[in-house]
């Protein structure tokens, strides 16, 4: 469903979304045949590092904000950018909730521009923060 | 841990500032997109099967490792700590991309759950085979030395 510019409000809301990231996904998403973080796919690797047990991928986390955003926008939306800064380890098997709310609208160079804050949480505890672009389109 | 009142950030670090890597050949695969789309449950209609459009998030599969020789190696352990993803273009399906990192900055930070660290921070320009920047992303590396 797209999403228009003259819909859009100064701090609405984004609906929650859960996700729930295990070891499975974690290698999934790099593709089995790919190396990654052995951290990622082995709760054990993961606790000899120090961690409760197996990694969440930083990239994943990103890709799922990614997604979020995008489907909130819509498919006429363009995304600009997205800037997380990751601020403490998720750990696999623990769900993550995705949270957002739009912080700016603007015009700019002729552009419809929205800007979010996105972040997931983790036991209530946010794990990534977010900024997010989106131009989206005025209504036909 | 021990204070730190000093930057350990040389002149030789700091004259890594700047530099650029050579361009990588970096190719968004099909099958990575379609993983990737089914792992994230997206059904966005732009990137669909056909549509021969790769999701941004494919930046995840393509960006190269950081550079050696871009590396300042300030203190012995390093993490992720923020990327930044921009998009200018579609990233289009098989389609060669150059990718060209840099070294933009190398700076203090005081405080904060590492103590004293490090933030490095590193831009991969893809560009498209008109030398158009299609993406880029930005990837900042906290180093900091681990307690013994």
């Amino acid at each position: 469903m797209s999403r228009y510019f003259e819909d859009i409000a100064t701090d609405d809301e984004l609906e929650p979304l859960e996700r729930l990231p295990t070891e499975d996904k974690a290698v999934e998403f790099f593709g089995r045949d790919n190396p990654t973080n052995p951290a990622f796919g082995d709760a054990e690797a993961g606790r000899r590092m120090g961690f409760g047990g197996a990694l969440v991928p930083g990239l994943l986390k990103l890709s799922w904000i990614t997604n979020y955003v995008g489907a909130w926008a819509g498919p006429e939306a363009n995304l600009r950018s997205v800037r997380v800064a990751f601020r403490r380890p998720d750990i696999a098997g623990k769900p993550l909730t995705l949270a957002g709310r739009v912080v700016d609208k603007r015009q700019e160079d002729g552009a419809n521009i929205v800007e979010l804050e996105v972040v997931t949480l983790a036991d209530d505890q946010p794990t990534v923060r977010g900024n997010v672009q989106v131009e989206i389109p005025s209504r036909p | 841990m021990a204070d730190v009142t000093e930057s350990k950030i040389t002149d030789e670090h700091r004259a890594m500032i700047g530099q650029k890597s050579d361009p990588i050949e970096v190719v968004p695969r099909t099958p990575d997109a379609q993983r990737m789309r089914d792992l994230l449950d997206d059904s966005d209609p732009r990137w669909a099967d056909g549509t021969g459009i790769a999701p941004p998030y494919i930046l995840a599969m393509m960006e190269p490792r950081l550079p050696a020789e871009l590396s300042p190696q300030v203190l012995s352990s390093g993490i992720l700590t923020q990327t930044e993803w921009k998009f200018s273009q579609p990233i289009k399906l098989e389609e060669p991309l150059q990718a060209v990192t840099q070294l933009i900055d190398v700076r203090d930070r005081l405080g904060g759950r590492y103590g004293y660290s490090v933030l490095v921070m590193f831009q991969t320009a893809y560009l498209n085979s008109d030398g158009e920047e299609a993406a880029a992303s930005l990837r900042t590396i906290t180093q900091f030395d681990r307690p013994e």
